[in-house]
């Protein structure tokens, strides 16, 4: 895949990077700036995490705090079990989804991306119109509990995901521009299968695009809370994200309801103080942007919904 | 063309089919429990943390109610910040069940949208012993248009604001807090804390309290006066006690007693560190021995106000039987049982004796650690208190207490009148928004009412306020004329 890259680039045989050292500079100034506005907010989250609480509670969020300390990871380490669960789950449903996902995905992207289909207008214009319309959340709801009955499954984290019109429509357009159809008919002339055609010529030629699919899935698993907000009342199938959603909800509702949560004085109980929520994103966030790299290099080849002549 | 619209058809068709075999398997699974004898399973849908201990101590439960009502209990907790979003969807999808914890404006909405049962003849019928346990008011309170839509907490039935102090700084300079009555009272010891003591923050944030009977709630400008007219409602912000409130707030807030972030902060003071003075509360009775036993250092508090019956107090815990449950009756079967058997109420409440707590000879009790851990059930949000059992270090006089303060309390003007708000909805989005942009600067001091107060009742004058004041008014006649 590389050598499309450099494809790319020799096309248009000016250096991007070639610019006049003034120009350069104020860009790369620019973009200095704007990449430390993008990461200090996740150094200040570390730094609090590692803040005492006293020291919060006294003197509020410091970047250079008074008092250092590790009670937060203490803390957690102290609520292990139902973190350690939750990332489980969170580490499952991100795999099987992103897996089950991307298959969906290429497979009906595939489908539609070939002209001797004879449906593809319909099932392309299908899945277009969810984009445009979507059933909305109640009846979402109802489908996933009372048709499906997936509530309280870990499908329930799974399936209402998997499929993504978005990404359908990018897919087909990826294979459209990236498989000439000569390359197809000779396989076919050789007596190969559709099975075989997909995953030994499709497949590998479509890496970069499937790679960005698989990325987005990954993403969109790993970040998702609201399906378990809707369909698990379980806390052992509480994925990380929704459980750090739902302390910070537990916080809001104790704010809306002082009276409430001063009289129940369990509630206090089951929320981490200040540094051990920063603790808890710091912990739910390094593993997915570690992850990032690995994907980054395919996006070089980059991403076209359509519009791109060759 | 044609053959498009063919398979359209046919597609929709086969979806429709799958879907509905699925709904009709679980209908005809559903209807089966309950008839031939087999208990029917009633699901029951409360606020709270899910607990471990749940299964466990409702196997127990269902022993007992398999021999009273011949039904079994299926109880699924949601957890509080959850609440609010999921019920209203699980309410707003129509899905089966038979009882959910609901309070204040979503019983409300709920009940005049008819996802709740009316149960009025239910509460005759299978609930009667219920309905003598609990205090009158509270049932009058949570009336919508004359009906009954959900049993109510019997708890304390009034509200009433107190000034809350650090005990141990009113010892050490001697102040005589019996004498606070208004805001004004406590200027002098928020000197003496602002000069002795530089790690105290004199006034833990709150947003000083006007006492009115609010329509919605003490953001928006509608309101009754408690004591004088209470037949008309106002916009409490045109009020002199609000200007002068709010003028005296603005003068603590310059003299630094409170935190200059008052306005934007959305931070809980909470009170497990002892940083603060005084803050303003609500009350019931024995509350400061719960604060200190919570804080872990003394606490007291004198009344802002005397208590009243508001409709958020009566409407603060109540269980509705959902319009989508197929055997209301065994429904309220449970809920009578709940309310009124102590044994169900304490082991719901408690967990299992022995294993969550141990009960003493004087049948006072004491929590195990189990039931902190395992089994730690949000009391207010379940039933009947009177009938639980005492802490040991309860008050003897707890219940008792309860109900002299339900009692003593005065019923506001509004009590039982609630406002639909469908005519107006347009003009109290905009007054919403206008609210959330003044209200919490004015009510925290951090800016000048001389200047913003006015700025505020024009705004909400273009933005229509009084429509909505005569519509209030209007509704408000309507029901006046109908009681009695």
């Amino acid at each position: 895949m590389k050598g499309g890259g450099a494809k790319i680039l020799r096309k248009k045989y000016r250096d991007p990077q070639h610019l006049h050292p003034v120009v350069n500079t104020i860009i790369s100034v620019l973009l200095g700036i704007l990449a430390v506005m993008c990461i200090f907010p996740f150094i200040y989250v570390i730094i609090i995490s590692f803040t005492s609480e006293e020291s919060i509670v006294r003197n509020g969020f410091q970047l250079f705090p008074k008092d250092w300390s590790i009670d937060a990871y203490h803390y957690l380490w102290g609520m292990k079990a139902q973190f350690f669960h939750s990332y489980g789950v969170t580490i499952f449903i991100t795999i099987v989804g992103t897996i089950i996902s991307v298959f969906m995905i290429t497979f009906y992207a595939y489908a539609i991306s070939r002209p001797q289909f004879k449906y593809r207008r319909f099932f392309t214009f299908l899945a277009f119109f969810t984009m445009l319309f979507s059933g909305g959340l109640v009846p979402t709801y109802i489908v996933v509990t009372q048709f499906l009955g997936l509530k309280n499954t870990i499908w329930a984290l799974i399936l209402p995901l998997a499929m993504n019109a978005f990404y359908i429509i990018i897919m087909r357009t990826f294979f459209l521009k990236s498989v000439s159809e000569s390359i197809l008919e000779s396989a076919r002339i050789d007596g190969a299968s559709e099975w075989r055609i997909f995953f030994q010529i499709i497949f590998p030629l479509s890496l970069p695009g499937i790679a960005t699919i698989a990325l987005f899935s990954t993403l969109g698993y790993w970040n998702d809370w609201f399906t378990a907000l809707l369909y698990i009342d379980e806390p052992n199938l509480v994925p990380l994200q929704s459980l750090l959603m739902k302390i910070e909800a537990n916080l809001e509702f104790m704010r809306q309801n002082m009276d409430v949560a001063i009289m129940q004085q369990s509630l206090f109980d089951t929320i981490p103080q200040e540094s051990a929520k920063m603790a808890m994103v710091v912990i739910a966030t390094l593993p997915i942007a570690v992850s990032y790299p690995f994907f980054q290099k395919y996006f070089i080849s980059g991403l076209t919904i359509g519009g791109v002549k060759e | 063309m044609k053959k498009r619209l063919m398979l359209l058809l046919a597609f929709v068709l086969t979806i429709g089919t799958i879907l509905s075999a699925c709904s009709g398997k679980e209908n005809a699974t559903s209807d089966k429990e309950g008839k031939d004898g087999q208990p029917y399973e009633i699901k029951w849908y409360t606020i709270g943390t899910p607990q471990k201990d749940t299964a466990k101590v409702f196997e127990e439960v269902n022993k007992y109610l398999k021999e009273e009502i011949n039904a079994t209990v299926k109880m699924t907790q949601i957890d509080w910040g959850d609440w609010a979003q999921k019920s209203q969807v699980m309410i707003n999808s129509g899905e089966p069940f038979d009882i959910i914890f609901t309070n204040g404006t979503e019983y409300v909405q709920n009940s005049q949208k008819g996802a709740f049962l009316a149960i009025d003849e239910l509460l005759n019928k299978e609930g009667k012993e219920l309905k003598e346990a609990i205090d009158p008011s509270l049932l009058e309170g949570i009336k919508i248009d004359g009906k009954i839509y959900g049993v109510p907490t019997n708890k304390e039935a009034a509200r009433q604001t107190v000034y809350t102090f650090n005990k141990r700084l009113v010892d050490k300079y001697n102040f005589d807090i019996s004498k606070v009555q208004s805001l004004e009272d406590l200027e002098p010891m928020l000197k003496v804390i602002k000069e002795n003591e530089p790690s105290i923050t004199p006034m833990a944030t709150f947003k000083a309290y006007l006492p009115f009977d609010y329509v919605f709630n003490n953001e928006m400008p509608f309101a009754f006066a408690i004591d004088g007219d209470r037949e008309h409602v106002i916009n409490q912000f045109e009020s002199d006690l609000a200007m002068q409130t709010y003028k005296t707030m603005h003068n603590y807030y310059k003299a630094g007693y409170l935190k200059e972030d008052a306005a934007t902060s959305k931070d809980s003071w909470p009170m497990d560190v002892e940083n603060w003075f005084v803050r303003m509360g609500d009350s019931q009775p024995y509350a400061d021995a719960l604060w200190s036993r919570a804080a872990k250092y003394d606490v007291v508090s004198v009344p802002a106000e005397e208590p009243t019956t508001f409709n958020d107090s009566v409407s603060g815990s109540i269980q509705a039987i959902s319009a989508t449950s197929k055997n209301p009756e065994k429904a309220m079967g449970f809920l009578n049982l709940l309310n009124t058997d102590p044994y169900l109420r304490n082991l719901v409440d408690k967990g299992i004796e022995g294993v969550h707590y141990e009960k003493n000879e004087d049948g006072t009790i004491k929590d195990l650690p189990a039931r902190i851990e395992r089994y730690n059930l949000p009391t207010y949000s379940l039933g009947n208190h009177f009938i639980l059992n005492l802490y040991e270090n309860d008050p003897k006089d707890k219940w008792e207490k309860f109900k002299e303060f339900n009692e003593a309390a005065k019923p506001a003007p509004t009590l039982g009148f609630h406002f639909n708000s469908d005519p107006v909805r347009s003009e109290l989005a905009s007054i919403t928004n206008i609210s959330k942009e003044f209200y919490p600067a004015l009510a925290t001091g951090s800016v000048d009412p001389e200047e913003y107060l006015p700025k505020f009742n024009k705004k909400l004058e273009e933005a229509g306020i009084d429509k909505v004041l005569k519509e209030i008014q209007k509704q408000f006649d309507e029901w006046k004329s109908k009681q009695k």
